[in-house]
């Protein structure tokens, strides 16, 4: 009896090659079932972003499109690009802007997160009222401000005046208008960059802060010698992020200031947005525009990979 | 990209950092006033907004500006309650959002899921694929979206206000790193008990990233129902604006009525403020998790 349990088992071992055959077979099977979880993603990864980054790169060596048919014109938008001043214009602006905001909305952030790090007690309804700006649209925000900045009634001018500013303009004054649009955005952004800079605060290791505090060094030099360089991913992902999200600056922009006082606050994507649906049907010159925020943006992305990788 | 995502709740602890005892009450006096100090300055705009949307034409203007109305009144909200579709824009806004993050949520997940715990050919390269077009900014991509759209007939549609939304890769990003995270021995147990693929993910999977897929939920939520560039250049008709749209159409359309203006930006943001409220949490995580894209 005993002697017969072994026989099934030697029926079931399989050839080396029959191991492979049903291997392959197993893994063909998985790699069909992969592909088809990722395919509802694919369809529309590939139709609305893969395909339109393709048509857009046609688009800027063609004209019309929009009511006329469209008519290949080689490199003639890539020229209208480089020579048009308003190009070089709005791309000085959005530099310039970027350079405003994102050093201010940084220190700002990094200072409320430290603060909040420190309040034994409330931290929780601060981090609601920090984010409320935060959450409001940008639409709505830059309407609030109308009324913040308003000449006559805004009360920014009526606090100011308590200590004896004269009203200004702040939309009126070409070289006022782009503090104040990059005062919005960090008015609204910078309860987002105090939470995420907080939430790597809380993440550093407390061994070290005592290990530190034990070897006498102070609160300055604790946090220029321990937070600073532990953060270093943080600021890193930080950068990228606001560099992308900063060029493109269109719309608070477009609803207070349109582009003016003469164009002092016209931006890359306010001009393509102008040039694509105001002006007459310039598709072509839009489009290149547009490859140009692309390959500006790629660009600057790898150069600040590449720098702050290094610096780790 | 070498970033930890948090998740968790973010809990209020001190950290090893306490100052010296001599001159801790005026330490915790400065930290306070600062927080007080841009607490004041975050929410000074709204309060202004809020009393402005109470006045009466004549208290709007009057010199110098009143900081509480004398006599407040609800004009402004019931003329742009009754001149302008603004329930109309709200739902707009309300169905586009929705439809965008129920359909994304469903598949990022499998997406996240496949590229998370599946190895098939060409994984690393789709990959590579999806990380690089994080950096392609949605204005670079406006112009011929538009067209495509504009072709499809799907302006002044739903649809076409949808469609071009679903196709940001960032969830997908963020439901890898999540599911990466999770242990595999229940996916192992199920499938030695004889479970599917679809079964394995539905089952298992699902139930075990809820707290992932909430956080991707507020986030596509919150950035469907801020976006104002795509739904500006495919509404042209008033009834098929979004909110955003709408509100700033207020401003637009002709001389500036600042009533009804405060009006519309007051209840625009109502609606999210209210969801803030009950699950604030997730809204902190989600933005922190999905600052990758806009």
């Amino acid at each position: 009896m005993g002697d017969a349990a072994p026989a099934p088992i030697t029926q079931m071992r399989l050839t080396p090659a029959e191991h492979a055959r049903l291997r392959r077979q197993q893994s063909r099977r998985r790699a069909l079932v992969a592909y088809a979880f990722l395919l509802p993603n694919a369809i529309f990864f590939l139709a609305f972003l893969v395909f339109p980054i393709l048509f857009l790169l046609y688009l800027t060596f063609h004209n019309g499109g929009i009511i006329t048919p469209a008519e290949y014109v080689g490199l003639d938008n890539w020229r209208k690009a480089w020579t048009d001043p308003l190009v070089r214009t709005t791309i000085w602006n959005t530099v310039y802007y970027c350079l405003l905001a994102i050093p201010s909305v940084f220190i700002i952030g990094m200072i409320l997160a430290l603060c909040l790090q420190r309040v034994p007690h409330g931290s929780g309804p601060f981090r609601s009222l920090f984010y409320l700006p935060t959450l409001t649209p940008m639409v709505t925000a830059a309407l609030i401000w109308l009324f913040v900045i308003q000449r006559d009634f805004g009360a920014l001018n009526i606090i100011l005046g308590w200590f004896g500013v004269p009203p200004q303009n702040w939309l009126g004054n070409t070289s006022l208008v782009m503090p104040t649009i990059a005062m919005l955005e960090v008015w609204r952004g910078v309860g987002f960059w105090t939470l995420l800079f907080l939430a790597a605060l809380l993440a550093l290791p407390p061994e070290l802060y005592q290990a530190a505090t034990i070897d006498g060094a102070n609160g300055w030099q604790q946090f220029r010698h321990i937070t600073l360089p532990l953060m270093r991913p943080t600021f890193f992902f930080a950068v990228v992020m606001a560099t992308i999200w900063n060029l493109q600056l269109f719309d608070s922009v477009s609803i207070l200031t349109d582009g003016g006082p003469s164009n002092a606050t016209a931006t890359v994507v306010w001009y393509i947005y102008k040039a694509m649906f105001q002006f007459n049907d310039k598709t072509g010159f839009a489009a290149a525009l547009s490859f140009v925020l692309l390959l500006f943006i790629l660009f600057l992305t790898l150069i600040e990979i590449r720098l702050l990788r290094r610096r780790t | 990209m070498a970033v930890q995502i948090e998740f968790a709740e973010l809990s209020p602890t001190l950290s090893g950092q306490t100052p010296p005892r001599r001159g801790r009450s005026l330490y915790l006096f400065a930290v306070y006033g600062i927080l007080l100090l841009a607490v004041a300055v975050s929410m000074l705009p709204f309060l202004y907004v809020i009393s402005s949307s109470l006045k009466d034409s004549v208290a709007l203007f009057s010199y110098p500006p009143e900081w509480f109305p004398a006599q407040p009144t609800l004009d402004n909200y019931r003329s742009l309650l009754t001149d302008y579709p603004f329930l109309r824009w709200t739902l707009n806004s309300l169905i586009v959002a929705t439809s965008v993050t129920l359909i994304k949520i469903v598949i990022d997940s499998m997406a996240g899921y496949a590229f998370a715990k599946m190895s098939f050919p060409g994984k690393d390269p789709l990959f590579l694929v999806v990380l690089m077009t994080l950096m392609v900014p949605f204005a670079a991509t406006l112009i011929p979206l538009f067209i495509i759209v504009r072709d499809l007939k799907l302006t002044n549609t739903y649809l076409g206000l949808i469609l071009p939304a679903l196709a940001n890769p960032i969830g997908i990003f963020m439901m890898r790193q999540f599911i990466e995270s999770l242990p595999g021995d229940l996916e192992n147990a199920a499938r030695l008990d004889g479970c599917s693929d679809w079964q394995i993910f539905t089952r298992v999977i699902l139930p075990l990233m809820r707290p992932g897929l909430v956080v991707l939920g507020v986030f596509l939520f919150m950035n469907q129902w801020t976006s104002y560039l795509w739904p500006l250049v495919i509404g042209t008709k008033q009834e098929m604006f979004t909110l955003t749209v709408g509100v700033q159409s207020l401003r637009a359309l002709f001389s500036v009525d600042w009533g009804v203006l405060s009006a519309g930006a007051v209840l625009s943001m109502l609606p999210l403020v209210l969801v803030f409220i009950f699950l604030q949490r997730y809204f902190i995580a989600g933005s922190i998790a999905g600052a990758l894209k806009e």
